[in-house]
């Protein structure tokens, strides 16, 4: 009994009746989340991973070209462009999936929404606070990237990393908010994660796969095919990166030119936006649905 | 009839066909016409009336200002600007003609002629032999430099700025027509559409340099050209050549030659050619090979050229054969060697004697040393024959689907593709190169820089949630990291 | 306080809450009760506006589904478990539900102090142990000085003796005029905290009761409370559960409820084993239910 002391009053700061702000409260988990999100085993294994991957590309890519100190978009720009879409749908889509599921199967969510917060804040907080750990991540990968390359005086045209950094970020931003809705529509933590995994096969091989089918099968149109693989953020992220890294698209063939062609100036704007539609929709209807039944 | 003339002329080429030069009424491209017949001509300005009072070969020296006059010179002259003299054309017609045989001209600068394709309004036109046409500037020019049946001429070190209007709607930066014998040496000529010979003989085509316009440098029906040590950059195509014999081209440089058609060099039923330390960079088809050699009289030889970061380093459409390539280094292209639809490419080789070329993709190794690698280069790729044999597929380039293809190809052999062509005896170590290498290495610095900061924001990040500041650390021990500044938190 | 009207909640074809209201008013204090599946934790939810449900709920004025967050501000919560952030300092669990609450620390020493945690602020909470870790979740339900508690069978992971220790700190912090709503499996615990039983049966309100006639209900006889040397109260509890006696250890005894007609069955039971019974104590089961808020029951049973 003696090592219970209760206090009479309990020291709080007052009795406050209006509940935070939206935005508050959005800080308050993203903060909480990130920062259990950087301390966590994936973060440090995906860090280390991309910076030890973008650096063997370049490494290969350097001494392939064998000294002749020749630059232009080579295997360097299109190896990390690679890399960058293999793993990062990946960090995105395990990140987004295991973030409400797991919450949910531990018994944590009904804790933290029996507080004054919304479901909607506690997504877009966990949302927020992801997609800034992410940024880390890829930042200091790519960062790593770029000194070990600038150290052995790889010449890359200006601004590529740049570009590339921030259009991956997009990416995982995308592919992070395909997770959340796979998150919030899962049951259990193990099919969110298993279908996480699925759509990354989905749209890093199969959907491209089957458009060269289609392609090779079917004869499909230069115009339906360009418009088609707009809807897959990979291939829009890779056309994009493409066509910032000062490439111009024709590398890609016919349907490159045809996109140079039908859009030109406005490829960065179609592109932007649908990117934008794969971070939003995704998150939208996520947001909806969690509001809903947040505990199913 | 003009129009019907240029008719004939675009049928003839595009009917792929080898017309003679003969065949064709001996016409210049656009019928000569007298100056002012349909502009209003400016008044005869001070220029006209210095070479109206000069005598036949004086030489009459213009000072400097802006002349805003047409000049016609009918004797030979030498006329050289002082201090760099403008002679603007007010955005009509052409500004110089010179109809003597023997004129120099010289640095002047010339401007703003018209825009009428059809007149072919040039900002120089020489209609005359033996003309030297050197040291001007011109800018903003629908045709810069238009030599009509002028042997023996010389046009150097002059810098040739095009109109920026549409590819459609530009007029040639230099053409040569039926002009034996010409040296065309150290000029630049950027937004034109094309540099173009026609039916010339003997000409040497030296230092100079072509950039955003559609052929760096054109020839048809032109034999006996020496191409040296030029530099043609984002063009449509670097060097395009057409129906000519006895080409030589030696020590140039085509980088980043873009767009539907974008080759380093463009070789079209031409013959008994040569290229040899070329540099072909960053272009998206280095060098496109079409039914040359023509005949069998000489192999096509290409000689320590080097090929690299092009998307597709040799195109072959199906009917080109006899061409020789040794000791040139592939690096890095996308595509090394493709076929252009269905074919091979038995009829060329890529080794002589016991020299072949350096593969960047080659894996074999060299275990007695002699700098020769031990087994056979096979260009097999699943991914990349399937693009040659349908060249949408080239959209899925870089994704990782690609690579699930060529693993198949590699792990499954029944799939696995003809090999297009073989290098017996690929090289270990690529040529060293003989070319200038253009400094393109100023992107190092901002690498550098950009590291930096993407290391630094992602430290940041990291540190900023993970270190817990010292001075903020609560009594009870409530760790409040440095991000907490950020969000707020405790205060 | 809490005004809960013709709540129906169904999951699939399972009718989990079928038109339930009740009506709480402030100060009062209310147990649920009934068997697993009796809707007691369904029901604690719809109250939280976790769940989508049929009728209306509200909190202090607010809807719970159209004003969560109004209406959650009015309430501290302490689940059965506390399932947060295992990683989590206990000092940064503090302060991050501190902040959803709105309210600034200038320190988590009082917060940790008064539910008897001081000095564990820099543990993880995984070092916790079940008793520490449900008192961290009343610290934390208390921040802010929410007027209502809902606490959903907060007990049900303690061993006995944590158990008894924070239902004696929760009879404590209720009698402090808030509103309480808990679901219980425990009889001690209901009589001690609530002034007034639902009783829940299949998902539909049974009854109504005030403490004492739950008490005396479903306890229908008398609390033996038997005095015994430290040694041997582990054995006789073990031994009078093996006769069917719902015996608990309790301060320097046992309780054990007993029907009317075998009040002297557990002292024959003891004399058997050989286990001196030093000094006994009778309560009449309807004394037990004299009203949670004042802790008079508890002093009755601890002397």
């Amino acid at each position: 009994m003696n090592t219970i002391s209760v206090a009479d009053e309990l020291v709080v700061a007052g009795r406050r009746t209006v509940p935070p702000s939206h935005a508050r409260n959005v800080l308050t988990v993203a903060h909480r989340e990130l920062r259990e999100a950087v301390r966590s085993r994936w973060f440090i294994l995906y860090t280390v991973a991309f910076a030890v991957l973008g650096l063997g590309v370049s490494f290969v890519s350097t001494a392939v070209a064998g000294g002749t100190g020749l630059s232009g978009f080579g295997r360097t720009t299109a190896g990390l462009i690679n890399m960058v879409l293999l793993v990062v749908p990946l960090m995105g889509l395990t990140a987004g999936a295991g973030s409400v599921a797991s919450d949910r199967e531990r018994g944590m969510l009904q804790y933290l929404l029996a507080q004054p917060v919304t479901p909607g804040e506690v997504l877009f907080g966990k949302f927020l606070g992801l997609a800034v750990s992410l940024l880390a991540c890829l930042c200091l990968g790519l960062g790593t990237c770029a000194l070990v390359l600038s150290w052995q005086g790889q010449p890359t045209r200006p601004g590529s990393i740049l570009w590339l950094a921030g259009l991956s970020f997009g990416l995982a931003m995308a592919m992070l908010s395909v997770g959340m809705l796979i998150s919030v529509l899962a049951r259990k933590a193990s099919v969110a994660v298993g279908t996480a995994v699925f759509v990354w096969l989905v749209l890093v091989f199969v959907t491209d796969l089957g458009l060269m089918a289609g392609v090779v099968s079917l004869r499909m149109r230069i115009e339906d095919l360009f418009l088609l693989s707009l809807a897959n953020p990979v291939q829009v992220f890779k056309m994009w990166s493409l066509h910032a890294a000062g490439t111009t698209l024709d590398v890609l063939g016919p349907a490159g030119l045809y996109a140079m062609d039908q859009y030109g100036p406005r490829l960065h704007a179609i592109f932007a936006a649908c990117m934008a539609g794969w971070v939003a929709v995704p998150m939208v209807i996520a947001s909806v649905t969690f509001s809903r039944r947040p505990l199913i | 009839m003009r129009r019907s003339m240029c008719a004939i002329l675009l049928l003839a080429c595009s009917a792929g066909g080898r017309p003679q030069p003969d065949e064709h009424p001996v016409v210049s491209p656009a019928s000569v016409h007298p100056l002012g017949a349909k502009e209003a001509a400016l008044p005869t300005g001070e220029i006209g009336r210095r070479i109206a009072a000069a005598a036949d070969g004086e030489v009459v020296e213009i000072g400097p200002g802006v002349y805003h006059e047409r000049i016609q010179v009918t004797r030979p002259l030498t006329l050289v600007g002082r201090g760099r003299p403008v002679i603007d054309g007010g955005g009509s017609g052409d500004i110089i003609e010179i109809t003597a045989p023997g004129v120099t001209i010289k640095g002047f600068a010339v401007r703003n002629t018209g825009i009428d394709l059809e007149q072919e309004n040039a900002a120089i036109r020489v209609l005359a032999g033996n003309a030297v046409i050197e040291d001007n500037v011109l800018e903003d020019v629908l045709f810069g430099i238009d030599l009509r049946e002028s042997p023996g001429s010389v046009v150097k070190g002059n810098r040739i700025g095009g109109k920026l209007l549409d590819i459609a709607r530009r007029g040639d930066g230099l053409r040569l027509w039926r002009c034996d014998h010409a040296l065309v040496d150290s000029n630049i000529v950027h937004d034109g559409r094309d540099t173009l010979l026609w039916y010339s003989t003997d000409i040497t085509v030296r230092g100079n340099s072509a950039s955003r316009c559609r052929y760096g440098l054109h020839l048809m029906f032109s034999d006996d050209v020496k191409i040296e040590e030029n530099v043609l950059s984002e063009n449509s195509v670097g060097v395009y050549l057409m129906y000519s014999t006895g080409v030589e081209l030696t020590r140039n440089q085509l980088l980043n030659n873009r767009g539907p058609s974008g080759y380093g060099i463009g070789l079209k039923e031409t013959d008994q050619f040569s290229a040899t330390d070329n540099l072909l960079v960053g272009n998206r088809v280095g060098v496109y090979i079409d039914g040359s050699p023509f005949s069998d009289k000489k192999p096509g030889e290409f000689t320590h050229n080097t090929i690299a970061l092009n998307d597709i380093g040799l195109t072959f459409l199906p009917s080109a054969r006899g061409n020789e390539l040794t000791e040139n280094n592939f690096i890095d292209n996308i595509d090394q060697v493709s076929v252009a639809g269905r074919g091979d490419l038995s009829g060329n080789r890529f080794w002589k004697g016991d020299r072949g070329n350096y593969w960047s993709d080659y894996t074999g190794y060299d275990q007695n040393g002699d700098g020769v690698g031990d087994f056979v280069y096979e260009s097999q790729t699943l991914f990349d024959n399937l693009m040659d044999k349908e060249p949408k597929l080239r959209l899925f380039l870089f994704s990782p689907a690609q690579q699930a293809i060529e693993f198949v190809g590699r792990a499954l052999p029944a799939v696995r593709p003809e090999a297009k062509f073989t290098d017996e005896v690929p090289l270990m170590r690529p040529v060293p190169a003989r070319y200038v290498t253009a400094d393109n290495r100023g992107g190092s610095g901002f690498l550098a820089a950009a590291g930096c900061v993407l290391t630094a924001l992602g430290g940041g990040i990291v540190l900023a949630v993970t270190w817990p500041s010292r001075s903020r650390r609560t009594a009870s021990g409530g760790e409040v990291s440095g991000l907490t500044l950020v969000f707020g938190g405790v205060r | 306080m809490i005004r809960v009207e013709s709540v129906a909640k169904r999951f699939g074809r399972l009718v989990a809450v079928d038109n339930v209201s009740v009506n709480i008013p402030a100060g009062d204090s209310v147990a649920l009760w009934g068997g697993n599946g009796a809707g007691k934790t369904t029901l604690i939810r719809c109250v939280l506006g976790l769940l989508n449900f049929e009728g209306r709920i509200q909190v202090g004025g607010h809807d719970v589904r159209r004003q969560g967050k109004l209406a959650r501000m009015q309430i501290g919560y302490v689940p059965q478990e506390l399932g947060f952030y295992d990683d989590l300092g206990v000092s940064e669990a503090v302060v991050f539900f501190a902040r959803l609450k709105g309210l600034t620390l200038r320190t988590t020493d009082g917060v940790l102090a008064s539910v008897g945690l001081e000095g564990h602020g820099r543990k993880r909470i995984r070092e916790l142990s079940g008793g520490m870790k449900q008192r961290l979740a009343l610290a934390i339900a208390r921040l802010g000085d929410p007027p209502v508690l809902v606490l959903d069978e907060v007990t049900a992971s303690l061993d006995a003796c944590g158990r008894r220790d924070f239902v004696s700190m929760l009879t404590r912090l209720s009698g402090a005029g808030r509103t309480m709503l808990f679901a219980s499996h425990r009889i001690e615990e209901v009589a001690s905290l609530a002034k007034r039983v639902v009783m829940l049966e299949n998902g539909k309100v049974s009854a109504v009761l005030d403490t004492a006639e739950f008490v005396s209900r479903s306890c229908p006889g008398s609390v033996l409370h038997m005095t015994l040397r430290p040694v041997v109260r582990n054995q006789a509890v073990t031994l009078l559960r093996e006769s069917g006696f719902t015996a608990t250890l309790n301060g320097v005894g046992i309780l054990v409820p007993v029907e009317n007609e075998q009040k002297a069955v557990p002292f024959r039971l003891l004399a058997d084993a050989r286990i001196t019974v030093d000094d006994f104590e009778l309560i009449p089961a309807a004394q037990l239910g004299t009203g949670g808020t004042t802790g008079h029951a508890e002093s009755e049973i601890h002397p």
